[in-house]
Order: C-alpha cells, then sequence, then structure tokens
C-alpha cells in the first residue's frame, strides 16, 4: 500500500512546483497507472516513494510505514524500476544483482532461486556473466526488473519499465505485473503508452503541471465520460478540444 | 586525399577537445590546461637546461663528430620511441572508434594512414623539444656552419620517422596482447604501466651504455676533465661506427647535416628521404594487415560470451557495498587508473629518494649514512618522513577524495537502497583506507628496509598513517557529498580543479603541524636526557591523537551523512 498525503517538492529555487499537495492512497493488490504529459512531475512523485528525493511537505507511507520516519523499512519494501540505465556498468549483471540482494538483505539460497527464476522469465541468464556495460538498451531495462523483484517486495514501483522492451517481454512483464497485484502486493507505474494503461490497470492517476487531475478506476472514467483513455488525457491536460 | 585530410583533421583536433557543457566553461578549461603546462614546462626548464649545456660543451669538445650528431640524433629518437609506442598502441590499434568510423564510405588503409599521420604529428611535438634541448645546443657548440641550421626543420621532420614505425612494429604484438584483456580493465592498466616501464628502462640502459663508457685512460674526471670527455666521445664513436648500419637514415640524415659541400648535402638528405619512404612503405604493408585485424576484433565483440554458471555469495552490507565499490572503480579505465596510480606513487617517490640520496659518493660513503650517524636519525627521521608521506597518501588516493562524485549519475540507486547512509559513507571510506593500507605498508617497509630506520618506528608509521588516513578520508568525503560533481561524461576532466585533493592536503598539513608540535618536545627531551621513553611517549600520544581524530571524523561525517545526501537531488 502506499500513501500520499498533501506532498510537495520544489526542486532548488524554481518558481513552479514539481509536485504540488498530491494525496493519493494506492491499495494492496492493485496495479496503478500514472500517467502525465513530459515534466508534469511523474518521476519526481516516483523518486519521493522510492526515498531518493525528500518532499518539501507532506508525508509518504509505505506499508504503513513512514517514509520519513523509517527510510530503511520503508525502502525494503519497495522494488523499483528506474526511467534511466545509468545501472553500474562496470558491474557483470549477476554482480550487480548480487549486490542488490545483499543490499536488501535476501538470503542466499531465495536470492539464487530468484535470480534463476526472474533470469529464466525474461531470458537473460546467458547473459549474466557479461558486463552490464555491453547490454542493450532492453536488457539494461530487464536486468533492472529482475534486480527491483529479487526480494519480493510488498510495493513495486516501475518508471517507463517498456521502454526498449522487445514485444514478448512487455507481455511478460504485464503479466508479472498482474500476477505480483493478484498475490496483494502494490503496483504503481508510469508510462507514456497510453493502450498498456488501459489494458493493466486496475486504477489510473493522471498528474499535470505537478497536481493530480483525475484519479479513478478505467471504467468509472469511461462511464462517466464515454470517451478513450486517451482523449480523456488530452482533454485533462490541456491538449484535448 | 579529401577524406585523409579530413580525416587527419578530424582524429588530431578530436584528441585536444574538451567535453565542456558551455562556451565559457569550455575557456576556463582552456585557461586552466594552458596554466598547468606552463607550470609543468617551468618544472622541467632545470633539467632541460642542464641537458642543454652538457650538450653545449659535448658540441664544443667533439667539434661537430657527425658520429656523436647521430649519437644525439639517437637520444632524440629513443624518447621519441618511447612516448611514440604508447601513443601508437592508443590511437593507431586499440580501435576505440570502430563504431564510429566502420561505417564511414573510407577504405580501412585511408583510416590508417589517417591515424598513422596524427601519430607522427603528435611525435612531431615530442621531437620539437627534443631538436630545441639537444640538436640545437650541440650546433652552437661545435660552431657548426648555418647549412646546420637550416637542415634542422628537416631534420625535425624526419626524426620522428624511424622511432614511429619502429614503434608500430613494437605496437603490434603489445597490441594484441594487451586487446586479450580488453575485458580486464585493471590487468590492461597493468600492462601498459609495464610496457612503458620496460621501454623506460630500456632507454636509460642504452643512454647509460653509450653515455658512460668507462675506457678513459686519463683517470678520473675531476683531474683532467676535458681528456677525459674526449676519450669518452672517441669510444663513443668507435661504437657508434658498428652500429651505423642498423639506423642508416639517420646516418644519411647527419652527414647531410654536418657535410661539407651543398652536393653532398642534398645527395644525403634526398638518400636520407628516400629511405625513410622506404621504410614508411614496409611498414604500411606489414601493418596494415594487422589493423585490420585489430578493427574485426572489435567490430566483432558486440557479441557476447556465454555465461556457463554462476554463483551467488552473499556477504556483510558493508562488505558487499566495498566491493562493489572497488569493482566498479578498477574496471573503469580512468578512475581504475588513478587508483593504481595512487598506490604505486608512494613506493616510487621512496626508491627515487633512495636512489637521490642512498647512493655512495666518491669518497664512499652516502648521504643517508652521514644521517645515520647521527643519534637523532632514529627520532627525526620517522617523524618527517611521516608528515611527508601523509600529505602525499591523502591527496593522492582517489578512492577517498571522490567517493561519491565517482558515483555519477547512479547515485540515485545508493539513495534508495534501504541501507543507512552513514554504513555507505562507511563502507567507502574503508575501502579507500584498505586500499592506502596496501600502498603505505609497501612504502613503510621500503623505508625501513632502505634508509635504515628501526622495524618498530615503521609499524609506528604505519598505525599513524592509516589513523590520520582515515580520518582525512572521512572529511574529504564529507566534503565531496556537501558538493558533489555528477552528471560527468569524463572523470578526470568532470575533477579538474576539484577541491577535494588540496582539502586533503590541507588536513594533513594540519595533522603535520600537530604531529610536529606532539613531537618537536619529546625530541628534544631525548636529545637533552637520552632514554627510549622519550620517544615511545611520542609515538603513543601520537598515535592516541592519530586515532581520537580518526573517531571524531567518523562521529561527523556519520552524523552529517542523511542529511547531505537528503539534499542531492537527481
Amino acid at each position: 500500500m502506499i500513501k500520499l498525503y498533501d506532498v510537495s517538492k520544489t526542486y532548488g529555487k524554481a518558481k513552479e512546483k514539481a509536485v504540488d499537495s498530491l494525496t493519493l492512497e494506492i491499495g494492496s493488490g492493485e496495479i496503478f497507472g500514472f500517467l502525465g504529459p513530459n515534466g508534469a512531475g511523474k518521476s519526481t512523485t516516483i523518486k519521493m516513494i522510492t526515498g531518493i528525493l525528500i518532499p518539501d511537505s507532506g508525508s509518504i507511507e509505505i506499508d504503513g510505514v513512514n517514509i520519513a520516519d523509517d527510510p530503511i523499512a520503508a525502502k525494503s519494501r519497495v522494488g523499483f524500476v528506474p526511467d534511466t540505465h545509468d545501472i553500474y556498468e562496470t558491474l557483470k549483471g549477476i554482480e550487480y544483482l548480487r549486490f542488490i540482494g545483499t543490499m536488501y538483505g535476501v538470503p542466499e539460497a531465495v536470492l539464487r532461486e530468484n535470480i534463476d527464476k526472474y533470469a529464466d522469465l525474461f531470458e537473460m541468464k546467458g547473459a549474466l556473466g557479461d558486463m552490464v556495460g555491453s547490454y542493450s538498451h532492453g536488457m539494461k531495462q530487464k536486468l533492472s526488473i529482475i534486480a527491483a523483484l529479487i526480494h519480493d517486495p510488498q510495493v513495486w514501483v516501475l518508471d517507463e519499465p517498456l521502454t526498449g522492451l522487445d514485444p514478448q517481454s512487455a507481455y511478460r512483464l504485464k503479466k508479472l505485473m498482474r500476477e505480483r497485484a493478484d498475490s496483494g502486493n502494490t503496483v504503481f507505474f508510469s508510462s507514456h503508452v497510453i493502450d498498456v494503461v488501459e489494458k493493466v490497470c486496475d486504477r489510473i492517476g493522471i498528474i499535470n503541471h505537478g497536481k493530480l487531475v483525475a484519479v479513478d478506476t478505467l471504467d468509472n472514467i469511461r462511464q462517466s465520460d464515454k470517451v478513450s483513455l486517451e482523449s480523456l488525457f488530452l482533454t485533462v491536460t490541456g491538449e484535448g478540444e | 586525399m579529401k577524406k585523409y585530410l579530413s580525416l587527419v583533421k578530424l582524429l588530431f583536433v578530436q584528441q585536444y577537445k574538451s567535453r565542456a557543457s558551455s562556451e565559457r566553461d569550455g575557456r576556463k578549461r582552456r585557461v586552466g590546461t594552458a596554466v598547468l603546462y606552463v607550470i609543468l614546462a617551468l618544472c622541467f626548464l632545470p633539467i632541460a637546461l642542464s641537458v642543454a649545456v652538457a650538450i653545449y660543451y659535448m658540441g664544443k669538445v667533439s667539434g661537430g663528430d657527425p658520429y656523436i650528431c647521430m649519437f644525439l640524433t639517437l637520444m632524440c629518437q629513443g624518447l621519441v620511441f618511447m612516448f611514440g609506442v604508447h601513443a601508437i598502441m592508443s590511437n593507431v590499434f586499440i580501435v576505440k572508434d570502430a563504431d564510429k568510423l566502420l561505417y564511414l564510405p573510407v577504405r580501412a588503409p585511408v583510416i590508417f594512414l589517417a591515424k598513422l599521420t596524427v601519430a607522427y604529428l603528435n611525435e612531431l611535438i615530442t621531437t620539437f623539444v627534443t631538436v630545441l634541448v639537444i640538436l640545437l645546443p650541440f650546433g652552437i657548440g661545435a660552431h657548426i656552419g648555418a647549412a646546420y641550421y637550416l637542415l634542422l626543420p628537416v631534420a625535425l621532420l624526419l626524426i620522428p620517422m624511424l622511432p614511429m614505425l619502429l614503434g608500430a612494429l613494437v605496437a603490434m604484438p603489445l597490441s594484441a596482447l594487451i586487446a586479450r584483456f580488453a575485458k580486464n580493465s585493471v590487468i590492461k592498466t597493468v600492462l601498459r604501466i609495464v610496457i612503458y616501464a620496460l621501454l623506460m628502462a630500456l632507454y636509460m640502459y642504452i643512454v647509460y651504455r653509450l653515455g658512460f663508457l668507462t675506457g678513459s685512460e686519463n683517470g678520473n674526471i675531476l683531474d683532467n676533465p676535458e681528456a677525459y670527455a674526449e676519450d669518452i666521445l672517441r669510444e663513443l664513436t668507435e661504437q657508434l661506427s658498428k652500429v651505423m648500419v642498423y639506423f642508416h637514415p639517420n646516418y644519411l640524415l647527419v652527414r647531410a647535416m654536418t657535410g661539407d659541400t651543398f652536393v653532398r648535402r642534398m645527395l644525403y638528405l634526398l638518400a636520407s628521404i628516400g629511405e625513410n619512404a622506404a621504410l614508411l612503405g614496409l611498414v604500411f604493408a606489414v601493418s596494415l594487415p594487422f589493423y585490420r585485424a585489430m578493427l574485426g576484433m572489435t567490430a566483432d565483440s558486440g557479441g557476447r560470451r556465454r555465461m556457463s554458471g554462476y554463483n551467488v555469495h552473499s556477504k556483510g552490507t558493508v562488505a558487499e557495498l566495498m566491493r562493489t565499490d572497488l569493482r566498479r572503480t578498477v574496471r573503469d579505465s580512468q578512475m581504475g587508473f588513478q587508483s593504481f596510480a595512487g598506490l604505486v606513487i608512494m613506493p616510487v617517490i621512496v626508491v627515487l629518494l633512495y636512489f637521490m640520496m642512498g647512493l655512495a659518493d666518491e669518497g664512499g660513503t652516502s648521504f643517508i649514512e652521514l644521517m645515520r650517524v647521527s643519534p637523532l636519525y632514529q627520532a627525526i627521521a620517522p617523524t618527517v618522513i611521516l608528515i611527508y608521506m601523509t600529505m602525499l597518501n591523502n591527496g593522492t588516493n582517489v578512492l577517498g577524495l571522490y567517493p561519491i562524485s565517482r558515483e555519477n549519475r547512479s547515485i540515485f540507486m545508493l539513495k534508495c537502497l534501504p541501507v543507512p547512509f552513514g554504513k555507505i559513507l562507511l563502507a567507502k571510506v574503508l575501502l579507500a583506507t584498505a586500499v592506502m593500507a596496501i600502498n603505505s605498508l609497501i612504502t613503510c617497509v621500503l623505508i625501513v628496509a632502505l634508509f635504515g630506520l628501526k622495524w618498530y618506528f615503521g609499524l609506528a608509521m604505519l598505525c599513524q598513517m592509516l589513523t590520520l588516513g582515515f580520518g582525512s578520508m572521512c572529511i574529504t568525503t564529507l566534503a565531496d557529498l556537501k558538493c558533489p560533481r555528477l552528471g560527468w561524461d569524463n572523470f578526470n576532466q568532470n575533477l579538474k580543479n576539484a577541491k577535494n585533493s588540496w582539502l586533503a592536503m590541507l588536513v594533513a598539513l594540519v595533522c603535520a603541524v600537530a604531529l610536529a608540535a606532539v613531537s618537536a618536545p619529546c625530541i628534544v627531551l631525548y636529545a637533552l636526557f637520552g632514554g627510549w621513553y622519550w620517544l615511545l611517549i611520542m609515538w603513543l600520544v601520537s598515535i592516541g591523537l592519530g586515532i581520537g581524530f580518526a573517531a571524531v571524523a567518523y562521529r561527523i561525517m556519520k552524523g552529517k551523512a542523511a542529511y547531505h545526501f537528503g539534499k542531492i537531488e537527481v
């Protein structure tokens, strides 16, 4: 479960808030899609949820743990797939996964089992002995996904997870997201691909200029507006007619 | 031809371009680099001047003998060769820009020739310096005619040819060897350093053998310097006449420069140019297939090797953080090289100091032996050496100076790990201290062995270096955390003018003052009254202060870690 209460964040001396009084609650067993145009505040929100950035005001709870009060406990419940591929390029894939596993305190047997499981799923087993720097964009993405899952997190946060993935891997990822949500975990992901959000998510939120402008289940949105998610997205972000 | 010239221009200019983010930044960097070169030039000026004066006298004594001139030309070429092999390996054979050049509609021989030309242009710079310091003073000393000076620019153009071509032949097997370790930048770096050191040793050996012939019949150099020099030069001439055939283009060039008639000069010059051109063709024909093979290897390396199996061994958090950090650093070519250089610099300096101070003079006594006679040697020497080593050690350990800046864009990973920030910093400082411990241990062993200090003083110095190093690195780590330089593309350029190495030296200076303040009264009391316990008290107090300093610095760093980590916005 993720709870954000009145969260705001301004970068440096910028006049405009990157995130402005955001209040949001995402329950267990739910896939939440976070939409918004470029620079709307999606990544900033995700960085605050994962503990990379500290909010200027407001509070964030991960599975009932306030991230400001106990950042270590909160972070250990989160698995994060970043939108950048600035992961440790001079490590081998397996070394990177072992490092992440150790940081999250995963027992060796579980770590081995999870690496096998997810490396098989994303067909990465043969490449884990190679340097991350030699990986393609998609392979780095897959490695980030595996790394985010090896400690079996209660909250899975994915920032633009489908970028660079081949169709098979994208399909497997969507299936995995559903499986994790069905087993009681929370999945929070941001994407530009509205079709995917439409197909995968239980609920969606749309952010624009740092403010949450719409949040509901897909069915409710459709019933009330009788329009496609794309049209709704364009309307609430000021692009539609 | 147009493609060839464009490539030469591109490759030549590219190596001097800075990756500045703005025009202003670029200008600042250019000014900084210029200042650095001026400082370096000023540092080397006394050496260059003394060499020039020696060569001037050599010219005076020899009267412009062509064999002596050839010896000097060989000296110039030796230097060009020594620096050139490394440059040829990096610029020509170890292909780093294959992906950028392969898709161009340019044939491989043209690219290869362009790369060779760039290597040649680079070597012209070294040659220019050697001509200025060696051949010019020789001409002045020997009172050779104007034709010698008129031909110097031609010599400047021809001198790099032979070493460059020999360098290309030597560089081929070495490049193949280095390419085998393309995946392991540590071994690659070590190999490069070993090759460089071997070439330097070879050069020194040859110069030593040729320049310090001992067959003088006129006794000591001090008794009759001119006769001594004449003997040496005569023997040198004899030796060179035997090996001249191996450097025939040089022989022809020198003959052109020192010849007596215009026609002879021109004939020798043309012959020399012809021989150099023939050699160039030969080496081009031999090394082009090798270049193609290296290019192929680089282009093929995109396909990854299959992995047969892997091991998962979890360790403690701090140990894993240290291990991962170490791997990342040593596998990065720039950071790996800096760390390695930081590791060897102190032992190398100690050995050099020994050669400067430890070799016996004509009377059979060395400076170190003279000092060791003093009863205060064992009291003062360790403290002085310790102060010097602490300053140098702390200022050169890249692992402890920029632990946060080197994370670059991956810093977000450390921020989202469920590990206390204090622990992350502790791992970084411990890693830097562990690497420094190896350096310090080697240094202390060398000092004890070469400078004749008692082993227990060596041990005390080691303890003190570790405590001071740990404390200093806590401070530099915190400083780097406060103002990290992130988002870089080139680690070395990013850290130009970075303040941390100065800060480390400043901290070391403060430690040095504290050490001196503690040591001085004890040494004075020891000198006045004798008694080993004064020295024991001195070391116990100073080590105690070192431990206290390390503990306080660690507490400060740990206390502020979360606050400063939180302030980094990525």
